[in-house]
């Protein structure tokens, strides 16, 4: 399990970060093409918001992790270890139902899309434009993702406990934010 | 008897004459049998997506463009190419005849949206920052080099380009803090928009160029409205059409007054060389991807019901 | 109260009280809402989808993110604010005085709070923690309370869209924005000096004034970037959105080349936290978009205007009234809502009574980005915890005397209508 994890952030931390990176110097490029070759490219700004689109849900499914997430979590840290076990049973369980339950409904919208193209970004291998479908099916992805790796830690609970170390990881780090190694 | 809901979500603003014509006439003549609740500012649904919502039965009503429609049926295109449409009688002129039935098939077989009357939003015209002394618009020529903000589709930037400007795609809420910054030359919209917009603070000229006389269609989910009785459909249909007939008049009126607003802030409004702005744009429509996909016989039909 | 919204909110404040991920615990909810009401269950996949694939504005975020990341990889921050330590870091509280005067520069930067946040106030929250001398919630809190000023100061979305909706004129808005922005910087540094003292934290010693040319040095290659970016959006180079593109090149070129303090692995980490950290905050703003619409669907700010009419007030307790109901909805709504449904509503009535619609126009801009560090829905409150981990009851135990800062700020700019309306008329505005 521990070795599966530990792949799957190996292969997606570099996906993201040419994503984000992508992101970057193609806003570059809409103000170099702007101001430099006076003739701005349409596509660069579409390109951007697809990169986002799909930077928010891939890093979510694959790279997010527990403690990364914004949460709000007096109640938690102020209950017994019994408390804190059926609270996070009961936020894996609720998790995993409500994407599971919007499930299908979702891919069903997401499928619709086909109808819908880019606007202006084309598929540089056939030229055309590319269906929304292709562009959302990320939060497809996402929503098999998040259900299965939730119901992986209600596993993880019933036999271990409460996942405390997500919560105060941070009270235990020499600096109080979470900052890269130089 | 529950009154039937009819939401409708639009991206411009409350005091919009679209959305006035839509408040104070369609409202109240739909009213013995029908809930109209209209929603601004593109709250409810975002712009661009009113389409979908009320193809997948989450919406009833919007007010949709002729780009919106060419996202979906590339055919509607030419109508969204410049100078095609004359003026706002000719819209309505096209709207109506046969040579419409064909699209508004598509919309209602493919979409689920019945397209119920044309709206009229005005003629484009380029507004720069540049003062004239600058830069003179006559021809295209003129326009080399000038950063014209577009909306950011294809075929708006197509027109730009067209129109021989470099089209730059931006956010409407960006265009007036890069108006005055010269993040961008200028522009194209309608006279309202720009007094609407305070474009007339951070701009120098106007070259009335009229690329685009621009509409909307009013539309409604077809699910919806096959759901209503025959007295009501026709009441809908009347209702729409009346509507756009008096938001159609409130704008020619305004369009016709706010030149002297307009004029008096210091904005110079010429008229350049518009036969130059014509051959050009119809030339490289003619010769675009975007002719292929308009049905043959189309363009004709459309001149022949102009001047 | 419809039972369908009752279950939502009650979903919402449950599992969010109880840790669930708060990006997660809306998409929970809203889903609650969806299925009551027998709606169609993907609308909110749709709303989080094209809201995210519509908003060029948010584009900001994340390159915002990296600029900041870099910054702070690269020691520039630190060299420009240690230029600010010298400068004013030799008062009580001094890194907290550092804090509110890099965001008014800031501000200068950018149009968005949430940006601000998760750009600069990282690294300022990092230095002030460094030392231990101040609580991480207590740097959190002022970098929050900071941050709110930076919509203010021009350049301003929100005040874009206030004019979308007022037609009041967005050349005055923006003019009108920077004295209340410098009002704020000063009533946050008041507080700040003020429990600094009763405190009793160690003056920080200060840098001695012969080293002030070398540290000035130093920073001014990393002092030219407000600089440049200034120029760059003022001088018409770039679009606010894009000046965060520009903000994180700048920093790359500066770590790279004139500090050396950038190997490559670094850059790669950089580029793989920051797609994080914009994951965390981007689920955030998707739930905010799906809250959106059921806010709307509920006819909420309807509700809420019916409660307003047909009473007959003065201009003053008007403007009480609406700027006291504004901050209740802050506390659950977001900036966006607020200006762009709620607000119009109110338009028609500041006419009538003859309230100057710029003056308003500042004041409920300001109001609504308080509303971004009230508790329980702060959106600087979630942006701070998702980039810094620092825990949100920790950030919110130290909030609020910056909170009750700002708040006689906004009194302030309520009673004298002259601090937002003396640089716009001094350009020419008519008001
Ligand atoms: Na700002
Ligand atoms: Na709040």
């Amino acid at each position: 399990m521990e070795k599966l994890s530990r792949l799957i952030t190996r292969v997606a931390e570099p996906i993201a970060a040419a994503m984000l990176a992508a992101m970057f110097i193609t806003f570059l490029l809409q103000i170099f093409s702007r101001y430099v070759m006076l003739q701005p490219f349409g596509w660069t700004l579409e390109l951007c918001l697809i990169l986002w689109v799909w930077i928010v849900f891939f890093t979510n499914a694959f790279l997010v992790g527990e403690r990364d997430h914004v949460t709000f979590d007096i109640l938690y840290n102020s209950g017994s270890r019994r408390v804190r076990t059926v609270l996070a049973l009961i936020s894996a369980a609720a998790i995993v139902a409500g994407m599971l339950y919007a499930f299908l409904p979702t891919v069903d919208y997401i499928d619709w899309m086909k109808m819908r193209r880019t606007s202006t970004v084309e598929n540089p291998l056939t030229g055309e434009r590319i269906p929304l479908r292709t562009i959302f099916s990320i939060y497809a992805i996402f929503m098999v993702v998040v259900a299965l790796r939730y119901a992986l830690r209600f596993v993880a609970i019933l036999r271990g406990g409460p996942p405390d170390a997500d919560h105060d990881l941070l009270k235990d780090a020499p600096d109080a934010t979470r900052v890269e190694e130089r | 008897q529950d009154k039937v809901e009819l939401r409708m979500s639009m991206a411009g603003s409350e005091t919009d004459q679209r959305a006035v014509a839509m408040a104070e006439v369609f409202g109240p003549a739909v009213s013995d049998f029908a809930d109209y609740k209209p929603s601004y500012n593109a709250t409810l649904f975002a712009q661009g997506t009113e389409l979908e919502a009320i193809s997948r039965g989450n919406l009833e009503m919007s007010i949709t463009s002729a780009q919106e429609l060419a996202q979906f049926f590339p055919e509607f295109s030419i109508f969204t190419a410049g100078y095609v449409l004359q003026d706002a009688d000719h819209q309505v002129a096209v709207f109506n005849d046969e040579l419409f039935d064909p699209f508004k098939a598509r919309a209602e077989d493919d979409l689920g949206v019945k397209l119920l009357a044309p709206m009229y939003l005005g003629r484009r015209h380029v507004n720069l920052r540049q003062c004239r002394d600058e830069l003179d618009v006559k021809t295209p020529a003129d326009l080399e080099g000038v950063n014209l903000r577009m909306p950011g589709t294809d075929a708006w930037q197509f027109l730009g380009k067209a129109l021989g400007a470099s089209p730059t795609p931006m956010s409407f809420s960006e265009v007036y803090t890069a108006l005055s910054t010269g993040a961008v030359d200028g522009q194209d919209n309608p006279l309202p928009t720009v007094v609407d917009a305070k474009f007339y603070e951070v701009t120098c000229q106007i070259a009335l160029t009229s690329h685009l006389v621009d509409w909307n269609f009013i539309a409604i989910s077809k699910a919806v409205f096959d759901g209503l009785t025959e007295e009501q459909q026709a009441a809908v249909t009347e209702a729409a059409v009346a509507a756009a007939d008096a938001g159609r008049a409130a704008q020619l009126q305004k369009e016709e007054e706010l030149g002297a607003f307009i004029e008096e802030n210091g904005v110079e409004i010429y008229e350049p060389d518009v036969a130059a702005f014509r051959d050009q744009v119809q030339k490289m429509y003619l010769e675009s991807d975007f002719a292929n996909d308009w049905p043959e016989g189309v363009l004709e039909a459309v001149n022949a019901l102009g001047n | 109260m419809t039972f369908e919204l009752a279950a939502c909110l009650l979903t919402l404040f449950l599992l969010a009280g109880i840790g669930t991920p708060i990006g997660y615990t809306i998409i929970l909810a809203a889903t609650v809402y969806l299925g009551l009401s027998g709606l169609d269950l993907a609308l909110t996949g749709e709303k989080i989808l094209q809201g995210l694939y519509r908003s060029f504005i948010l584009l900001a975020v994340p390159l915002f993110i990296v600029a900041a990341n870099i910054m702070n990889a690269g020691t520039i921050s630190e060299w420009l604010l240690n230029f600010c330590v010298a400068l004013v870091g030799r008062f009580r509280g001094g890194l907290g005085h550092v804090n509110v005067v890099a965001s008014l520069i800031f501000s200068g930067m950018s149009g968005s709070a949430v940006a601000d946040a998760a750009g600069i106030g990282k690294v300022i929250i990092e230095m002030m923690t460094k030392e231990g001398r101040y609580t991480r919630g207590y740097a959190a809190a002022i970098t929050a309370a900071s941050a709110t000023i930076g919509p203010i100061i021009p350049p301003s979305i929100p005040m874009v869209l206030y004019a979308l909706v007022s037609n009041a004129s967005i050349g005055a808005l923006f003019l009108g924005g920077i004295v209340p922005g410098l009002v704020m910087g000063a009533v946050l540094m008041g507080m700040n000096a003020y429990i600094s003292h009763k405190r009793g934290l160690d003056i920080d010693e200060a840098v001695p004034l012969s080293e002030l040319p070398a540290k000035t040095a130093r920073a001014f290659p990393a002092l030219l970037m407000p600089v440049i970016l200034l120029y760059g959006i003022y001088g018409g180079v770039t679009t606010p959105t894009e000046a965060a593109a520009v903000a994180a090149f700048y920093a790359l070129l500066l770590a790279g080349l004139f500090y050396r303090a950038l190997s490559w692995h670094t850059l790669y980490r950089i580029f793989v936290d920051s797609a994080r950290a914009s994951g965390a905050v981007g689920i955030v703003i998707g739930g905010a978009l799906i809250l959106n619409f059921i806010v709307i669907s509920e006819n909420i700010p309807e509700m809420m205007s019916n409660l307003l009419t047909g009473i007959d007030v003065s201009p003053i307790v008007f403007l009480i009234g609406v700027n006291l109901l504004i901050l209740v909805l802050g506390c659950v709504l977001d900036a966006t809502t607020i200006i762009l449904v709620i607000v119009p509503l109110f338009i028609p009535t500041c006419r009538e009574l003859g309230i100057d619609l710029v003056h308003f126009g500042v004041l409920v801009v300001v109001n609504s980005m308080i509303g971004l560090i009230t508790p329980p829905y702060g959106i600087l409150l979630f942006v701070i915890n998702a980039v810094t981990g620092i825990p949100l009851r920790e950030i919110i135990a130290e909030i609020w005397p910056f909170l009750a800062a700002l708040l006689v700020a906004l009194v302030m700019v309520m009673l004298f209508p002259g601090i937002v309306l003396f640089l716009p008329r001094l350009f020419g505005y008519a008001g």
